[in-house]
């Protein structure tokens, strides 16, 4: 490794969104053949400046130099001629296509049909997609589809799309953070045999054990702005985490001993099929108490997000019963589950959770729009609206635009806080908080748990489904673990370790008891 | 308006055979026109323009006759096929309004497609009579073609019921059958094929692989604008003879819905479009058969509508659009 | 030269960025665009555009010319215009209607036909008196327009039938029937179109003479404006205007929010079909006073632009039937006037409505030049 040649060096790079800027004046230099991470909290400006080496934005201010050269990177395309990808962190495939189709997509190899007709060359495609997953240890059918994938196949279909472009400078925005730890540990040694093939990897995270393990360097920005870059292998995860977050780390909620009362929430047996008709919700049962923190953990795609919707009407059930304090839902609208006691705060918060062309006041009060004092028969009180949003607005501390302003033009965080707000307000027997969390900065990430936790302590029972074990074990009282459509296994949280959890995730450890 | 009847050659012939004549004759441009659809559809774009874009392809391509036409020696077939280029050339370039408003402009797809038809039967009726008056001194609002050969393979048209289909055909009729198969492939096995197809379902993963979501689907709506076109020059050879505004009789909406009750793929709408155009000849020639009075006519054009929508009900369940079908793609949104 | 252009564009950008004024201002921005663009093709064919407008509004009614037959006056031709608004209004209050909530309602001229022929043959061949015949010409629009509309809604609903193929079908369908009977039934010999309705039915009065002029007295544009009170009102103050809203922005939200989202579907397309209905009546029995056979009004598809142009706003869309009907109702005499072809108005209606389109890209790119100055500034 040359110290003094940088394969990528980005000087003095400003990017400004809408006046803000999400990067200012960073400059940093990457070497070839080295595990560069960049760390820092949501929101720091990881992202925006990789997107910027990969051309998704243009720098306002600024040079990049690949290999010696000064190059201006104005599309995707233009960084796949220098060699440079990136895997997204939502991942960019075309769902209906194969994997070959993906990884061969705008580029692929044509063959000529009886020597004239070009076409595209999809069995020799598929061979050399197979060589080479099998040449990184990545397997993965090449005619399966994308849509039938799990999340961790679609990281490696997306690797795959790298390596198959032959870029040596491949960029990894937060790749483990839906993954269980058996499929990041795998993750990072795919990581390390790139490296060791020659590939320049810059990482993005905001996970220090996972930098620790496999970054050579690693810069930490806040802010927008570039704190220092730091040798790894001689810096403390304390000194790193000092550095990103401004003080010690201290991601622990005050959780009282859990005090639990009567049964809200009873699913019994439940079986859900996908509008493909394919079972993804396998006779699952669980229930849960007043004051507990009922936490599903699993990997993406096993069958979670269906276990919420079918518990607050979204899906249909096939079979099994839901029962919420002693009667039977299991066939009710979502109005009338809503208004025996089901509060719901979706995955999609953009999608689901908000009409994001309605004004704050309006989505504030889209569950109770129906009821006074927002309504009077037919017409709605729009007064009734305002006074309501001014109230929450203050007593969550909602943020960017008041009660007029459309929710489209607040920060996600404070889309999410005004969900937990609606919902919460409710006051339901049961909340159901599904990836709460996701893609938050870490105050508004503190508040929203410790609002689940008051609720807990105030007697609710609350069902948290989340793709991030820390997530789980931070908040619950009992972990259940689901894997391919079913519940593997439930246990109180203090008696199975992360580890364990991990394992059940896989569907590595099987069944000890039976739950069904 | 009722098809044109199969010439005299089979007068008292089988009513079958008129049934398949007049059939093909009215579902084949059809088909074009719902390809040139599915081809602006499946990369993304709604297009409600092909109305508009078939009346202009043929405006173009009857302008070209008009113009021209007396230049070719009498009964040369030449400004007839040149008349059909035109038509695509035509049709593709006026789509580029529907792609410019639509891609570039961010403009509400479906309002787009509205809009573009409406400027179309402006235009079109605008330019017809001011070009009559101004060049030809004649105050009409037609531009008259010259009758299309219609080609009989004897040695195919012998072959029972089938036979009909070989029988007194149009030349447009065979060259769409071809254009079908092309158009097949292009979109399942080309290059391009796969990127259309990528974009309408996920643009920002085809953008991110390379492959031009903007210039696929100006592609994508200019292939819709000449095929398109194309099958508004059958219509205007096979219906009537001449290009008046008559033209705009509802096929564009026709050959959209005909799209998606074929699942936005190629080989189903083929199957819709042979559905709906036999039950109209079927119909048709009932009226003839049982001698009843032409008003019947009209009463028998309904049956393909009616049975459209009775196959819609048994068939819309599984009906999936493409994924990004109408919306506006947004760089900087994931 | 780029300071200067800059400079130049500068007042408009900044009357067009007040995201306050937005709704109207880029509307207008987007006519006044047309309208030059409208100048430059006269100018071409040699003509004034100037004389070319203001025999426009002459013709619509809006400014007197310069003589009138007997009995006629600028008034005469402002309520003729008044009675093609009406219509126009409502075609497009039912078209907002649907696209409220994320509907397309391209049926509307296979809803004003049904209706307008199922009142003909009912009421306006019949006997009743004027109280009581034109209320229920009113009450069968509605009933008539409302029952299409719900069906496209049920099939949309029950058996994901896209509402576009839906309708379309239904267009033809209706086309055809009723073409079929009016040749064979009701065809007057002499005009080829259904026989006309008695005045007692009509929802137009004719030949109303007020202080020595005769004129129509069109009763369906007070209809036509309580209707967009009335839907404004149903969209800002009802629960049902609120969760049809709802189910327009964004389906799965609705769900999520508890909204019976099928039968939202199926509740604003009755409404849709029933201001089509009621379009359909003060069409064929007001404006006209019969049916011609095998033809859908074009007012039909023209009211999905008119609804554009007008924001899908009840009250905007007053304003742009006012502007586009006026342009198709003075298309004849300016051609008579200035000795440009009558298609020119039709064009121009184009015109206007091609560049209404782009009105979500126009407030883009002032956006974006806000943005660009902001940060100039800075």
């Amino acid at each position: 490794m040359r110290k003094d040649a940088y394969i990528v060096e980005m000087r003095r790079i400003t990017k400004r969104f809408s006046g803000v800027a999400a990067n200012e004046d960073v400059s940093l230099g990457i070497y070839k053949g080295e595990v560069f991470a960049l760390l820092g909290e949501n929101g720091a400006g990881k992202s925006t400046l990789m997107n910027i080496l990969f051309g998704m934005y243009e720098p306002d201010e600024g040079e990049i130099w690949v290999r010696g050269g000064k190059v201006s990177i104005k599309s995707p395309n233009e960084a796949v001629r220098l060699d440079i990808a990136m895997v997204h962190q939502h991942f960019k495939l075309v769902e209906n296509y194969t994997v070959t189709e993906n990884i061969v997509l705008g580029m692929e190899p044509v063959k000529r049909l009886c020597g004239v007709l070009p076409m595209v060359d999809l069995k020799s495609a598929n061979e050399k997609v197979r060589e080479l997953s099998r040449r990184y240890g990545l397997e993965v059918d090449p005619t399966a589809k994308i849509e039938d994938l799990k999340v961790y196949a679609r990281q490696r279909v997306e690797i795959l799309k790298m390596l198959y472009r032959e870029a040596d400078i491949l960029i990894f925005d937060e790749p483990t953070a839906v993954l269980t730890p058996q499929e990041i540990s795998a993750l990072l040694n795919i990581i390390k045999k790139l490296r060791d093939d020659g590939k320049t990897i810059i990482l993005i995270s905001h996970k220090l054990e996972e930098i620790k393990q496999v970054a050579n360097r690693c810069a930490i920005l806040k802010r927008g702005k570039l704190l220092d870059v730091l040798d790894v292998s001689t810096t403390s995860t304390a000194t790193m985490a000092k550095l990103m977050v401004g003080h010690e780390l201290s991601l622990d909620i005050e959780k009282p001993p859990a005090c639990f009362g009567t049964t809200v929430l009873q699913v019994k047996n439940l079986t859900v099929e996908n509008k493909q008709r394919f079972t993804v919700v396998n006779n699952v049962s669980f229930s849960i108490r007043e004051g507990e923190i009922f936490a599903i953990a699993g990997v993406s795609g096993n069958g979670q997000l269906e276990v919420a919707d079918a518990i607050t009407g979204m899906c249909a059930v096939k079979s099994g019963n839901i029962i919420l304090d002693d009667s039977d839902i299991t066939h009710k609208s979502v109005r009338e589950r809503n208004q025996a006691g089901i509060s719901y705060i979706p995955e999609d918060r953009q999608q689901t959770g908000l009409i994001l062309d309605f004004s704050l006041a309006d989505n504030l009060a889209l569950k109770r729009y129906h009821t006074p004092p927002f309504c009077n028969g037919m017409v709605l009180r729009k007064s009734a609206f305002s006074r309501y949003a001014n109230e929450l607005i203050g007593k969550y501390d909602i943020r960017g635009g008041g009660a007029n302003g459309k929710a489209r033009a607040m920060s996600g965080g404070n889309q999410q806080k005004a969900i937990v707000a609606r919902e919460i307000e409710l006051q339901s027997r049961l909340t159901i908080f599904v990836q709460p969390t996701q893609g938050l900065d870490i105050g508004a990430i503190m508040d929203i748990r410790e609002k689940m936790i008051q609720q807990r302590n105030n007697g609710k029972a609350i069902l948290l489904i989340s793709l991030e074990l820390d997530e789980v074990l931070a908040c619950a009282d009992t972990i259940g673990v689901m894997y391919n459509g079913a519940m593997i296994n439930i246990a109180p949280a203090d008696s199975i370790s992360a580890n364990e959890v991990g394992e059940y995730m896989m569907g590595v450890k099987k069944y000890e008891e039976s739950y069904a | 308006m009722p098809t044109a009847i199969a010439g005299g050659a089979i007068a008292g012939g089988l009513i079958a055979d008129v049934v398949i004549i007049d059939g093909l004759s009215f579902a084949l441009p059809l088909l074009i026109i719902a390809i040139g659809g599915i081809y602006s559809e499946r990369s993304g774009v709604t297009n409600l323009a092909l109305e508009g874009l078939l009346g202009f392809g043929a405006f173009c391509g009857g302008l070209f006759v008009a113009l021209f036409g007396t230049r070719f020696a009498i009964g040369s077939t030449a400004p007839m096929y040149l008349a059909f280029l035109c038509a695509m050339v035509g049709g593709a370039a006026y789509s580029l309004l529907h792609a410019l408003l639509c891609v570039q402009f961010r403009a509400n797809q479906v309002i787009s497609g509205v809009v573009v038809n409406i400027v179309s039967v402006a235009l079109t009726g605008f330019l017809t009579s001011q070009i009559n008056a101004s060049v030809f001194g004649a105050p009409s609002n037609k531009f008259v073609l010259s009758v299309s050969p219609r080609v009989t393979i004897n040695s195919f048209s012998q072959i029972p019921v089938l036979g009909a289909v070989f029988t007194n055909f149009y030349p447009f009729e065979a060259i769409s059958l071809i254009m079908v198969v092309i158009l097949w492939y292009i979109m399942n096995r080309s290059r391009y094929g796969m990127r259309l197809r990528a974009c309408g379902d996920n643009p920002h993963a085809a953008d991110a692989a390379g492959a031009h979501v903007t210039r696929t689907r100006f592609a994508a709506v200019m292939f819709s604008g000449a095929l398109s076109g194309f099958g508004g020059m059958c219509f205007a050879y096979s219906i009537s003879n001449n290009f008046s505004p008559s033209i705009y009789m509802g096929a564009g909406y026709l050959a959209i819905a005909a799209l998606i009750f074929g699942n936005w793929k190629i080989m189903p709408t083929f199957a819709a479009c042979l559905i709906f155009g036999l039950a109209r000849s079927g119909a048709y020639q009932l009226v003839k058969a049982m001698e009843l009075s032409s008003s019947f006519s009209d009463l028998a054009m309904t049956i393909p509508y009616i049975l459209t929508l009775l196959l819609l009900i048994f068939f819309s369940r599984s009906n999936r659009a493409p994924r990004a079908l109408g919306e506006i793609y947004d760089k900087s949104k994931r | 030269m780029r300071s200067r252009t800059r400079k130049l564009s500068h007042p408009i950008m900044s009357l067009l960025g007040n995201k306050r004024w937005q709704f109207i201002s880029i509307p207008l921005f987007a006519i006044v665009c047309s309208f030059i663009a409208a100048s430059i093709i006269i100018l071409i064919m040699g003509k004034n555009p100037l004389s070319a407008f203001y025999s426009l509004l002459q013709g619509g009614g809006f400014l007197p010319k310069p003589n009138y037959a007997a009995y006629k006056s600028v008034f005469t031709d402002f309520m003729d215009t008044m009675d093609a608004l009406a219509v126009m209004i409502l075609a497009s209050l039912s078209v907002v209607a649907a696209f409220r909530a994320g509907l397309f309602n391209i049926g509307v001229s296979g809803q004003m036909l049904l209706s307008g022929f199922v009142a003909t043959v009912l009421i306006g061949y019949s006997d009743l008196p004027s109280a009581i015949a034109k209320p229920l010409v009113i009450v069968i629009g509605i009933v008539v327009g409302a029952l299409v509309g719900a069906l496209i809604g049920y099939l949309k609903h029950k058996f994901n039938i896209n509402e576009v193929v839906a309708a379309i079908m239904l267009n033809y369908l209706f086309q055809y029937t009723i073409s079929y009977v009016i040749n064979t039934r009701l065809a007057d010999p002499v005009s080829r179109q259904s026989r006309e309705i008695s005045t007692a039915a009509r929802l137009t009065l004719v030949g109303v003479q007020l202080g020595g002029i005769k004129m129509r007295v069109p009763l369906a544009i007070i209809l036509a404006i309580l209707c967009a009170i009335a839907l404004l009102l149903f969209f800002t103050k009802t629960k049902q205007g609120y969760e049809m809203k709802a189910v327009g922005l964004n389906m799965v939200s609705s769900r999520y929010a508890g909204i019976n989202t099928g039968k939202t579907t199926v509740v604003s397309m009755i409404m849709s079909g029933a201001l089509a209905g009621l379009a359909g009546t003060s069409y064929y029995l007001g404006y006209y006073a019969s049916i011609q056979p095998n033809v859908l009004s074009s007012t039909g598809f023209d009211s999905i632009a008119v609804a554009l142009l007008g924001n899908s706003h009840p009250i905007g869309v007053i304003f742009s039937s006012l502007l586009i009907t006026a342009l198709s109702r003075g298309g004849t005499y300016m051609s008579s006037i200035v000795g440009i072809r009558q298609e020119i108005s039709s064009l121009i209606v184009g015109i206007i409505l091609l560049f209404s389109a782009c009105g979500s890209y126009i407030r883009h790119i002032v956006d974006q030049y806000d943005y660009k100055s902001e940060r100039g500034q800075s």
